[in-house]
């Protein structure tokens, strides 16, 4: 019986010892951060397609199966995921991955976030009182929360906490080494229309004035009454319209030509097996959209 | 922390620099001052994120939304690990919603179509007991749905649905606590709730793709499905790639078509007659188990396969029909009952914006048996003991497209006694197919409001008869309170 047990343990223990540490992240870019900064150590999962709205989505089996197995759920939060996650989470019968236990990690929890603090009044659209969640889009941001998802990875496998701080701390360097290149890029850029205030985070840190937004409020698409205020508001005004491509092209197009400007679309996240050079591939690609010249 | 081995650090300085100091070599000296001196830079770190974070929240709390340069500018800021999510639901706990759910509504039979609805031949005859929220021509309030829920420990979570009809009545619609931490992927549920038998028997009005319920769930299951109380444990083992969930439930078994309690005879045919009904048996009368199987498909695809089974350990029925017939004698059954059923759904998420290309694909098939004997005649005693084996089917097709952005159009066909007969052993009778078309379309102003206007053919048989029903309805819900998230 003893000599059963040892074998049982010899078998199991190079499983165990050998294991990645399975991470369910919830956004591409959520999990480009948690790939950075697990290195070796991960293997990451990402539920959200990156070319859907993750307002919008919905809990599928193929999301309980991965959070099913998941020893750390890598989330944006702040009720971006709202509609799908919470469900999700519940359905995969995981006790590790609960909101407060270690295993969940909500990005948006680590950094102070824009627009907090509103009234929680839907009259103003879908708000998040918590405030913008859309923090992925601020590689500032984002090297903080690197350097906190560290701990946290540091804390569920101590053996390799060097590694983790060393991998966020590099990804931070590499940020600052961008930033400048970008703010120069940038540099008298007349600024932009966003269809959703997705991108404020990376505007702000950049410096680049937000004109408008296409949705009167969070959540709702425009009338032809909102486009008419923001045309006479923006006329004579130099700038570009940005959407995602999950967004309506047909409002961005037609306010781009009601004003002489150019529209673009722009992404919201990298793929989906993503590293850090396709997240800064991403900030690129709104730099250059950012600087292209109206018509 | 940081303080006690600040102290502990402070400590051996002291302890270092006294009487024993000629023990300790200047190198040790040097290495605990740098000790030192880099754990109070660490603290001071600490204490400066902590003030920035005071400060935010202040800013926060006088309702300035802080300039974006006031956020952590540069990248060498150090970021604290915090647990917990930042969600405005946990704000207040309870976490509370409300649906608001009002029809405006049209039939072609004068208002008696939703009657007639109550009255589809089969094997369960409805006995008297009417909708009390039966629908009138023009406007209606439906049910008003309250839903509490939160955390009540680190092992439970619970959730309260409550159904106001527009009379003011209050119903439990579900009162269950869940289990937070059982390993193993398991999960147990107690108190009173939605079986998870089938495909949208788990679901609540507010979440249908149509204004009503569906014929195979109305005519074998009842108007709000399968709810009952008692225990539920379901079980996600690691199976790859492939999602698979198993159920098992344990249900006290009260007034549903194929299992009950005991039912009581007219007080005045008791001590007359032949025969008599068994007393009640012990709850739990009804079991039932479930499967539910998906394998992955990738970002755009989603199938979920899913059989049930529920067998119910007692069911009596009592035959009155003086009312109709005054010629009629009461009699009654007793036996048991089973139902087993098959589902499939398939999604497509597709890119668009608002839903838009979304298609869901919903199928199921429900099959019920009741295997009862005569157990009770009020003038003839040969018949005690006759079996009457009832068994009646029913399905559902539906399919919903999102054709714009917040638009959505939806088809069904449902049909409910393909299979529609009583076996007395000595001869069968049958009863007719109902069936019936549906079309809804609506129209998603937001996330939390939707109008919806749906129409439906149906050919539904009532005492033997065919009535041709066409029913109109423009619904409008509103979701209020706290957002909720959606089951596959």
């Amino acid at each position: 019986m003893r000599r059963f047990c040892i074998l049982l343990c010899c078998l199991l223990l190079p499983l165990t010892a050998r294991a990645h540490l399975e991470v369910a992240a919830t956004t591409a870019s959520m999990g480009m951060l948690a790939r950075v900064v697990g290195g070796d150590a991960v293997r990451v999962t990402v539920l959200a397609p990156p070319d859907r709205d993750p307002h919008a989505l919905q809990a599928r089996p193929s999301m309980l199966r991965a959070l099913r197995d998941a020893e750390l759920v890598v989330a944006v939060g702040a009720e971006l995921e709202v509609g799908w996650l919470p469900a999700a989470i519940a359905g995969a019968a995981n006790p590790r991955i609960l909101p407060g236990r270690p295993g969940y990690f909500e990005a948006a929890a680590q950094v102070p976030l824009l627009d907090a603090g509103q009234p929680a009044d839907r009259a103003r659209g879908d708000v998040h009182p918590m405030g913008n969640p859309h923090v992925n889009l601020d590689p500032a941001r984002m090297a903080a929360i690197a350097q906190a998802l560290a701990e946290r990875l540091a804390r569920l496998r101590p053996g390799e906490a060097a590694a983790f701080r060393a991998n966020a701390a590099a990804f931070g360097r590499a940020v600052e080494a961008r930033l400048p290149g970008w703010r120069a890029r940038l540099a008298g850029a007349p600024g932009a229309v966003l269809y959703h205030r997705d991108g404020d985070y990376l505007l702000a840190r950049l410096g680049v004035p937000v004109l408008g937004y296409l949705e009167p409020v969070p959540g709702v698409p425009p009338g032809a009454g909102h486009l008419e205020r923001l045309v006479g508001e923006l006329r004579g005004r130099r700038g570009v319209v940005l959407r995602q491509a999950y967004q309506p092209a047909q409002s961005a197009d037609r306010l781009a030509a009601l004003l002489g400007w150019s529209s673009h679309v722009v992404p919201m996240e990298p793929s989906s097996d993503a590293r850090a050079e396709d997240y800064f591939r991403v900030i690129d690609a709104w730099v250059t959209a950012l600087t292209s010249p109206s018509a | 922390m940081f303080t006690r081995k600040l102290l502990t650090t402070a400590v051996t300085l002291a302890w270092a620099s006294g009487a024993a100091a000629q023990a300790v070599d200047n190198r040790e000296l040097e290495r605990l001052r740098a000790e030192f001196q880099q754990q109070m830079q660490q603290m001071q770190r600490a204490y400066e994120a902590r003030l920035n974070e005071l400060e935010g929240r202040l800013r926060a709390a006088e309702g300035r939304a802080p300039v974006a340069s006031a956020a952590p500018e540069g990248v060498g800021v150090h970021a604290q690990d915090r647990l917990g999510e930042v969600s405005s639901g946990s704000a207040f706990n309870p976490r509370i919603s409300v649906i608001l759910d009002g029809v405006w509504y049209a039939d072609n039979k004068r208002g008696k179509g939703a009657e007639i609805y109550e009255h589809i031949d089969g094997i369960t005859h409805a006995h008297g007991d009417h909708d009390h929220t039966a629908l009138e021509r023009g406007f209606n309030l439906r049910e008003t749905e309250i839903a509490f829920s939160a955390t009540v420990s680190p092992y439970f979570d619970a959730n309260l649905y409550l159904a106001v009809d527009s009379g003011g009545g209050v119903e439990v619609e579900e009162a269950y606590f869940d289990t937070r931490a059982l390993p193993g992927g398991l999960k147990l549920r107690g108190g009173r709730f939605l079986s998870g038998i089938g495909y949208l028997n788990s679901q609540h009005p507010h979440t249908w793709d149509f204004v009503d319920q569906n014929l195979p769930y109305r005519t074998l299951l009842g108007e709000h499905g399968l709810r009952d109380t008692g225990l539920q444990l379901t079980w996600t083992p690691r199976t790859g790639s492939l999602y698979s969930l198993v159920g098992a439930e344990l249900l006290q078994g009260r007034d549903h078509h194929f299992v009950s309690g005991a039912q009581a005879l007219p007080d005045d045919v008791i001590g007359i007659g032949h025969g008599g009904m068994g007393a009640e048996k012990a709850g739990p009368r009804l079991l039932t188990t479930f499967v539910k199987l998906a394998p992955d498909l990738g970002d755009s695809h989603a199938v979920q396969l899913g059989v049930s089974y529920a067998k119910g350990r007692q069911l009596q029925e009592v035959h009155d029909h003086r009312a109709q017939n005054p010629l009629a004698s009461v009699h009654g059954l007793q036996g048991d009952g089973w139902l087993w059923g098959g589902d499939l759904v398939y999604k497509f998420d597709a890119p668009g914006a608002y839903g838009q290309g979304d298609v869901t694909l919903a199928a199921e098939y429900l099959r019920q048996r009741k295997d009862l004997t005569v157990a009770y005649h009020q003038t003839n005693a040969g018949a005690i003991g006759a079996p009457r084996k009832f068994t009646q089917d029913g399905a559902y097709l539906q399919a919903v497209y999102g054709f714009a952005p917040h638009w959505q159009i939806g088809a069904r066909y449902d049909i409910t006694g393909m299979t529609n007969k009583v076996d007395r052993g000595t001869n069968v009778r049958e009863w007719e197919t109902s069936d019936r078309w549906t079309v809804a379309l609506t129209r998603h102003l937001t996330e939390f409001s939707r109008l919806r206007l749906q129409a439906s053919r149906a050919k539904l048989w009532e005492d033997g008869e065919k009535q041709g029903v066409n029913q109109i309805f423009l619904q409008y819900q509103h979701s209020l309170g706290s957002h909720g998230a959606h089951k596959f």
